[in-house]
């Protein structure tokens, strides 16, 4: 591998209390974790050197994720299964990983290769059944686009495009939950919940987005389907 | 007890609050323990980025929880978005941990940090709903323990708390607990409950005591009521063996950027330079330093559990650690190619200090230099003591710039006790010199780069100190001093910060008033003052509107000069200083007199060893 460093992917979850972190909360932690569990962790050169870690697409603040990845680079050769365990024991319990494998130093980066999210979105509230959340999901999406604003800013997503399959909708135990997949990538990404809200609203029904989980992140490969990058 | 755990209520609030992070536990290091008999809810009455990082807190949560049957948990002020939040869906103050309210645990503690805080205590309190005042709360309300560097002069927050303890909590926490446990064991009353309190060494019990008036109806004094144990006089606790004193190793990691966000390290405690104008130097001796051997353990523990790629060594002047040298060049050795950074928080102004920064720094960034002269003039920095001279100050700026370093800060105050207008400009004078040495001292070609930052705050005379018998310089005063000092600080290449002269005004009255401030506090925190440490949240007008209603002369507490004769509100609190050596200290001052380091010239007298049995220990037998 290029550099004599070693790159392990670590597939981890960021559950239970612990999605009300940011993106760069993650980020901190897992750098403590690193030092804590004395991972011999590669260091940036350059003027301010840092541990040398690359993660995949962010998380809002307050959405959880079941399986994220990163990249973290090392000087050393030790198996994966030790450095897991490893990463496990210093690790907060919602944050902790769950696979870890070498991938080779040539494979493109998490945040270019991961453009699909798969997400599951529960809605409570009165008119949050199967049925009324299916048919509101169903006509925004036959709609064709959704524009979404954000900061002042107005995007306009082509749903055909943004959502590569068919949602589902069924019944959970105070109201329904959405699965559906997003594509992802740099010319913007249609969050779930935006979709969800515009739908629940423009049916009028009086229900809200309660808990926001992408369920996994993929890779889309030539021939369409989807992989786990690990 | 009953125990609730609010998570489900608090959750979906989360949602429309800035930071999140600052509500949700589950820290690397945090504990859970259900099952203990006893809880214990430790909080900080500030924000949770604010609060995290205090050490006092890490110690005592730290110390708690390892008394078999006991829990300490930890809470702080939420932010306004979220306890407005709470408010208007009937979620109580809550701990992290266990998510349990606040008021049902057995103790709450509150860190009495600063002057500032004080209306943050009474939100806390009512957050949590638990009456604003000792006299009010019921035998169903916890036991609300005060403690802090603010206890000095406690009496503007003595009504909101069933207890104080004066001094260092290492020890003493574990006995208020004990007496605390004992007196439930008995099905003890509140009221058996407190007396049980006053006698544990160092607990104010506030309500055990009254204000004496004289026949013209001026205040005479605070005495225990009778037949009470409380004592005429609460002298502080004081931890005699430090270096044997429990550390917060596996301290609790913060997901959230927060203040200090790196492992401290308290190396040593107490200072004994005797700067009149410091109530920390006189509140905290004796100067007690830990061994270079347990630095190197705690601080290669402390790492490891926690993860931090920095390291602070603290105290109020850890330049002063007669080993500093011999510690710091162990741990370069130990810490090598890992990244792992070692910062001071303070820096003594001569070579030491400069020699010791670059120590730290050596192959890596090189942050700015912080130096606090106080005063600009050899006769200013004579009366309070301060024993540094110009040329120590030239001296090491001309160094720290020859090493690299290219931005220095700068610490004063006016206002200061004698303090002419040619004090004033020399602080200018000296700034000017500053400014002159360090571009000198910088190749031509990196000049743009130099930075000199100047900070200067308004003096504020506090309680145990040499000049807390001196007047506070008045409002209208400090505008017209700082408007000298402007038109006598050079312009370019100089970045002026000022304290807040409102803000000044304010801790003076906290800082020296008495029982009757208590009333200002909550009027003021009724009338919306809360977070007022805030800068953007202070509004002076609530609290001039507090004195107006309550009647309280705010301008007698803070620029009234006081007799020798009069009592004073804090007389019943003592640190161990003798209020002669305090005399005595200002009688130099007024004389140009300094009065040397008692760690290594003779014993000065301020009898803090022989009324407290506590001796100063150095590592070293001589300074760096």
């Amino acid at each position: 591998m290029a550099n004599g460093e070693f790159r392990l992917r670590v597939r981890y979850g960021k559950v239970g209390r612990l999605r009300w972190l940011s993106h760069l909360e993650v980020l901190h932690a897992l750098e403590r974790t690193v030092r804590r569990a004395g991972l011999p962790y590669a260091v940036t050169h350059g003027f301010s050197p840092h541990m040398k870690v690359a993660f995949g697409p962010a998380l809002p603040v307050g959405t959880a994720g079941e399986n994220e990845y990163y990249d973290i680079w090392l000087t050393r050769y030790t198996k994966a299964e030790e450095l897991l365990s490893l990463l496990a024991s210093a690790m907060p319990q919602d944050l902790a990983p769950t696979a870890a494998g070498y991938v080779g130093d040539s494979e493109p980066s998490l945040g270019a290769a991961l453009t699909i999210a798969r997400y599951q979105v529960e809605v409570t509230g009165k008119g949050s059944l199967t049925e009324q959340v299916h048919a509101a999901m169903k006509s925004l999406v036959d709609s064709g686009t959704l524009t979404v604003t954000h900061k002042g800013k107005h995007k306009v997503f082509d749903l055909a495009r943004s959502l590569p399959e068919e949602t589902r909708v069924t019944q959970s135990a105070d109201g329904s939950r959405i699965e559906l997949a997003v594509r992802i990538g740099p010319e913007g990404s249609l969050r779930p919940e935006a979709l969800v809200r515009a739908a629940l609203q423009s049916a009028q029904l009086d229900a809200t987005v309660v808990r926001v989980t992408r369920t996994d992140t993929l890779i889309e490969q030539q021939e369409g389907l989807w992989a786990r990058p690990l | 007890m009953t125990r609730t755990d609010l998570w489900p209520a608090i959750e979906p609030l989360l949602a429309r609050v800035e930071r999140p992070a600052r509500y949700i536990d589950r820290e690397w290091g945090a504990l859970h323990d259900g099952e203990a008999a006893y809880r214990a809810c430790l909080i900080y009455p500030d924000t949770y980025e604010i609060g995290q990082a205090n050490q006092a807190l890490a110690i005592l949560y730290g110390v708690l929880n390892a008394i078999p049957g006991v829990a300490a948990e930890r809470a702080y002020l939420p932010w306004m978005d979220m306890s407005a939040a709470m408010r208007e869906t009937g979620v109580p103050l809550f701990s992290l941990e266990s998510c349990g309210a606040v008021r049902d645990f057995d103790l709450v503690g509150i860190t009495i940090p600063y002057e500032l805080t004080y209306s943050n205590i009474l939100e806390t309190l009512d957050l949590a709903g638990v009456p604003l005042r000792a006299v009010d709360r019921s035998e169903s309300d916890p036991l609300v323990v005060g403690g802090g560097p603010s206890v000095f002069n406690p009496e503007p927050v003595a009504a909101f708390f069933d207890a104080i303890l004066i001094g260092e909590g290492e020890e003493a926490v574990g006995e208020i607990v004990s007496a605390h446990r004992a007196a439930k064991a008995a099905s003890a009353s509140r009221a058996e409950t407190l007396h049980a309190l006053a006698a544990v060494p160092g607990v104010y019990v506030p309500s055990l005591y009254e204000t004496v008036r004289d026949a013209k109806g001026a205040y005479a004094g605070t005495q225990p009521l009778p037949d009470t144990a409380a004592r005429p006089v609460v002298e502080k606790r004081v931890v005699a063996d430090f270096d044997a004193a429990p550390v917060a190793i596996a301290g609790i990691v913060p997901f959230m950027d927060v203040v200090h966000d790196r492992y401290g390290l308290e190396v040593l405690r107490g200072c004994t330079r005797g700067c009149r104008i410091c109530q920390a130097g006189m509140v905290y001796r004796h100067v007690r330093e830990r061994t270079p051997d347990h630095i190197l353990r705690d601080v290669v523990a402390g790492l490891a559990c926690t993860g931090y790629d920095e390291v602070s060594l603290t105290s109020l002047s850890t330049t002063d650690h007669s080993q500093l040298e011999e510690v710091l060049r162990r741990l370069q050795r130990r810490l090598e190619g890992t990244g792992v950074s070692v910062s001071l928080p303070s820096l003594r102004v001569d070579a030491f200090g400069v020699e010791m920064a670059r120590l730290v720094s050596a192959g890596g960034k090189k942050s700015g230099l912080t130096f606090a002269p106080e005063a600009g003039t050899q006769r200013m920095r004579d009366v309070i003591n301060k024993n540094v001279t110009e040329e120590d100050l030239l001296g090491s700026v001309q160094r720290a710039f020859e090493s690299g370093w290219r931005r220095v800060k700068l610490y004063f105050m006016i206002g200061l006790p004698t303090e002419t207008d040619e004090d004033i400009q020399g602080i200018g004078e000296l700034v000017h010199k500053v400014f002159r040495t360090a571009r000198e001292a910088t190749p031509p070609a990196q000049r743009g780069g130099l930075k000199v930052a100047v900070s200067v705050s308004t003096f504020v005379p506090k309680a145990q100190t040499p000049f807390q018998w001196e007047p506070q310089i008045s409002f209208d005063e400090i505008g017209r001093r700082q408007q000298v000092l402007r038109d006598s600080m050079p312009h370019k290449g100089v970045d002026l910060h000022w304290h807040d002269a409102e803000i000044s005004f304010l801790e003076g009255v906290m800082a020296r008033g008495g029982r009757e401030v208590a009333d200002v506090v909550e009027a003021a925190w009724r009338g919306g003052a809360v977070f007022d440490a805030w800068t953007e949240q202070f509004r002076l007008q609530r609290w001039l509107g507090a004195f107006a209603e309550t009647g309280v002369d705010a301008e007698s507490i803070a620029n009234r000069e006081r007799l020798q004769s009069e009592p004073l509100p804090w007389a019943h609190i003592s640190a161990g200083v003798a209020p002669g050596y305090l005399w005595r200290e200002r009688e130099r001052a007024f004389a140009g007199k300094t009065t040397p380091d008692c760690s290594f010239a003779g014993c000065t007298g301020c009898d803090v060893c022989d009324d407290l049995e506590v001796k100063i220990v150095l590592a070293g037998d001589s300074r760096g």
